[in-house]
């Protein structure tokens, strides 16, 4: 295959990661989040990485609405008498009216409470990814582990990509998001460790021996259980508790006003809960190795990016029994790409 | 357990599976220990697990022919898959035909050993009864899993990869630890039998001995031998004791214990190494700084223009407790890496030893009559450059092949079982020479051996170096 010239060209898409590739390993790997839509791209040796808010913000209809719309440059597209804004303008746009966006997805599926939720996510999807130059071209999205409240919506999430991406030529490879995550980051370790995704809707877990799942689950709480806890017991939208959890929030200091402490807390909950599930988890399961070898957690989306969230996670660890030794936690190398990066790396080894 | 089953692209990457045995996936990570191009390691991995997986080798009661068939299994997977890449190069390709070809040979030979053998080996264990007797190893160098081991195929994907970086068998370190480092080393306190020094390295002196003076001249790469005698060294060699190993658990203490003093008194009476470093990380100094140990045998490195011939005067010993077995150095310590790590800092500040200068035994070490590299094979892989802070050696050009001609044999490449990079590097450079020149690349050699000669004769009469066997010597008493 060719390298794409047409990739990351709408706006509104930040891309990352070095010069395109001319080489013939070219593959696409996506990270469907609730929270945001990454994609990234390359060969084995680098990938370039595009990325959009997965949300919406609806306008009504008026001409002059729409050609300010299109002189900007925004993302939109026009609904009856609605202009649908999409990806990472709908955010400034709800900044500007005072007012929440919308989401597509809900705690990492489809949102059903949502009905433009369909036509938005693909909207966006096409916004970073072209239709394949040739027919079957493998692309990976990540998909989180069944959820107990999730699963037979998970299904509907999952085919509705998958059809999708196969109208748009390509043949879908559904990943596990935390899988993926040990995919793009383990590769030393023999893709042996556990690999956890903290998106908005949800965190994502898997534990992986050499690349085999032998352990996936997911709990439905993620950036955006804080982001609405927080905003209800300091009366603040959710919104701007995201924006400034994104600008300022720094775990190793201490809170220094309200939602600085809201903050603190609802993560300090996060995190409990998360390594609490893990415990149980890994008690449970009959699958996992045999093996004195310790094992590396890796931690990468969004929720897991403010400084000092590692060594939070890390401490709370220390406190629960594993079956395990745990060599390291370390963070992503980029915590918002590597959901993406590990789908390529699936992409590519399953051409 | 067992992770096999058919199973659909669909659900690969996200159905949940029992884990492969640990004894496939040991066998399995030996090889993907060198792949360093994550998709290729994850085709590899993902074709061996999901294509067979254990299957009926599972039933085999013999481990090391168990381990061998996982082996060969593990090659066909990645012969398979080169095969299949375009991108793959014709010698990649050849490379792991060769690996496969002697992993086939090497699991018959396992066969027939398990078979006939047992009871001969099992007779031949011979057990340490400690004291002042030399050391001597539990279990045969060479045995049944080391020959399993030793079909280790060549790097498929150097020319993939160009990154790639040599698999460590040590666990790794970060590279800069927490908490304040002093900014030069200085000795902090001392008593009887031992030196504390700043940065926390403390060295056992009571088996201290003096070695010979050191006296060695430099050679330029060009013009040869540089006036002037140096006695300072100019670098560390790395090595590995290749003595007894016995289990690092509790209730082993008396034999660890003794073991390593047995090893200590022997290596003190031959003035082996200027430093050992045990198991526990504890460092003794053997054979005084400012003189000579008997560590290197033939040898060949270089830095920028100069060449260093006579590797026992010109550079400091330091030996880890381990040795050499199933194709890799036996995994050292975490307290024998920490420990060697300060050890480094401290003997580069003290000498002023460039990086460049901290190179593995088995980089250097040569059979200077058959013109072979890899004479003694201790550290020929898997330093762990990285996380001593120091340049990955394995991938510079290696000097007595690339200035000196010097070849390899199959000898070695079943032992050691790749080429490591530096070593590919090195034949490129001749490879390059001989085109410009238009002539052969065994002309070249010939002419850069012959100045090997012509200079080696030149360099002052040395008893304490080894003399070599016509065969490679693949595994000896000390590193």
């Amino acid at each position: 295959m060719e390298d794409r010239s047409d990739f990351g060209a709408e706006s509104g898409s930040s891309t990352s990661g070095g010069a395109h590739n001319t080489s013939t390993r070219t593959r696409f790997g996506l990270d469907v989040g609730t929270s945001k839509v990454v994609s990234a791209k390359g060969d084995s040796s680098k990938a370039d990485t595009g990325a959009q808010l997965n949300a919406f913000f609806i306008v009504p209809y008026s001409s002059l609405h729409e050609s300010t719309l299109q002189q900007s440059r925004v993302n939109f597209y026009r609904e009856g008498d609605e202009l649908v804004i999409y990806g990472s303008d709908a955010e400034k746009f709800a900044h500007m009216f005072n007012a929440e966006v919308r989401r597509p997805m809900a705690k990492g599926i489809l949102n059903p409470a949502e009905h433009a939720a369909t036509h938005v996510l693909e909207t966006i999807l096409g916004s970073l990814i072209p239709t394949a130059r040739s027919s079957g071209e493998m692309l990976a999205f990540s998909v989180p582990a069944a959820a107990r409240e999730t699963g037979a919506e998970l299904t509907y999430h999952e085919e509705t990509i998958k059809r999708y991406l196969r109208d748009r030529g390509y043949t879908p490879l559904a990943v596990n998001e935390g899988l993926a995550v040990v995919l793009a980051e383990l590769s030393k370790e023999n893709f042996t460790g556990i690999g956890i995704s903290c998106g908005g809707g949800m965190c994502n877990v898997a534990f992986s021996f050499l690349s085999i799942p032998s352990l996936t689950f997911s709990i439905p709480h993620g950036g955006d259980f804080i982001d609405s806890s927080v905003g209800a017991v300091v009366h603040e939208p959710a919104t701007r508790v995201k924006a400034i959890k994104e600008e300022s929030l720094d775990l190793t200091r201490a809170a220094t006003d309200k939602i600085d402490k809201a903050l603190h807390i609802y993560y300090d909950k996060l995190i409990d809960m998360l390594v609490e599930e893990l415990s149980r988890a890994v008690t449970k399961s009959q699958r996992l190795p045999r093996t004195d070898q310790a094992l590396p957690i890796v931690l990468a989306g969004g929720t897991a990016k403010p400084n000092g969230f590692r060594d939070r996670f890390e401490k709370a660890l220390h406190r629960r029994a594993l079956p395990f030794q745990v060599s390291e936690v370390r963070l992503a190398s980029d915590p918002l790409t590597a959901t993406a990066r590990g789908a390529l790396v699936a992409a590519l080894a399953e051409r | 357990m067992t992770a096999t089953t058919s199973i659909s692209t669909e659900q690969k990457y996200r159905l949940e599976r029992d884990a492969c045995g640990r004894e496939f996936g040991t066998e399995l990570s030996r090889l993907t220990g060198d792949i360093e191009d994550p998709v290729l390691k994850l085709k590899y991995l993902r074709g061996a697990i999901d294509h067979g997986g254990e299957g009926p080798v599972d039933l085999v009661p013999c481990a090391p022919v168990r381990r061998a068939w996982y082996r060969m299994r593990g090659l066909e997977m990645l012969h398979r898959i080169v095969r299949s890449d375009a991108s793959a190069s014709q010698i990649v390709v050849e490379r792991v035909q060769m690996a496969r070809r002697a992993a086939r040979r090497s699991l018959g030979g396992v066969i027939a050993g398990a078979l006939f053998l047992i009871p001969a080996l099992f007779a031949g264990i011979v057990i340490n009864i400690g004291g002042e007797q030399e050391p001597v190893q539990i279990a045969e160098t060479k045995s049944a899993s080391t020959a399993a081991a030793a079909t280790s195929m060549p790097e498929p994907i150097d020319e993939m990869a160009p990154a790639q970086v040599m698999a460590q068998v040590a666990e790794s370190l970060p590279e800069e630890e927490l908490g304040v480092v002093p900014t030069t080393i200085w000795m902090a306190d001392r008593g009887p039998g031992w030196e504390l020094y700043s940065n926390g390295l403390r060295v056992e002196t009571s088996y201290t001995v003096a070695g010979k003076e050191r006296s060695y001249v430099v050679h330029h790469r060009d013009s040869g031998p540089q006036r002037g005698v140096h006695t300072k060294p100019v670098g560390i060699i790395f090595h590995t004791s290749e003595s007894d190993l016995w289990p690092l658990e509790e209730g082993y203490e008396r034999e660890l214990r003794r073991s390593s003093a047995s090893l200590l008194k022997y290596l003190q009476r031959v003035q082996a190494y200027n430093y050992l470093i045990d198991r526990f990380g504890r460092v003794y100094r053997v054979v005084e700084d400012e003189t000579r140990a008997n560590h290197a045998g033939r040898g060949i490195w270089a830095r920028n223009e100069d060449v260093y011939l006579d590797l026992n005067s010109a550079f400091l010993g330091v030996s880890f407790e381990s040795r050499w077995e199933g194709g890799r150095t036996l995994p050292i310590t975490r307290a024998q890496l920490i420990a060697g790590r300060n050890l480094t800092h401290y003997l580069r500040q003290r000498f002023a030893i460039a990086p460049e200068m901290c190179v593995t035994h088995g980089l250097t070490s040569v059979n200077a009559k058959r013109k072979l590299i890899g004479y003694h094979l201790d550290w020929a892989r898997g330093f762990p450059f990285e996380a001593f802070g120091l340049p990955n050696l394995y991938t510079q050009p290696t000097p007595s092949v690339a200035l000196f001609g010097f070849s390899y044999d199959e000898d070695f490449l079943n032992t050691v079982g790749e080429p490591w990079p530096g070593l590919l590097a090195a034949d490129r450079l001749l490879a390059t020479e001989a085109r410009e020149r238009s002539t052969t690349i065994e002309e070249v050699r010939r002419e850069r051996q012959s100045r090997y000669q012509e200079w080696s004769k030149q360099a002052p009469a040395d008893a304490s170096v080894a003399r070599e066997s016509p065969t490679p010597q693949i595994a000896d008493k000390r590193g």
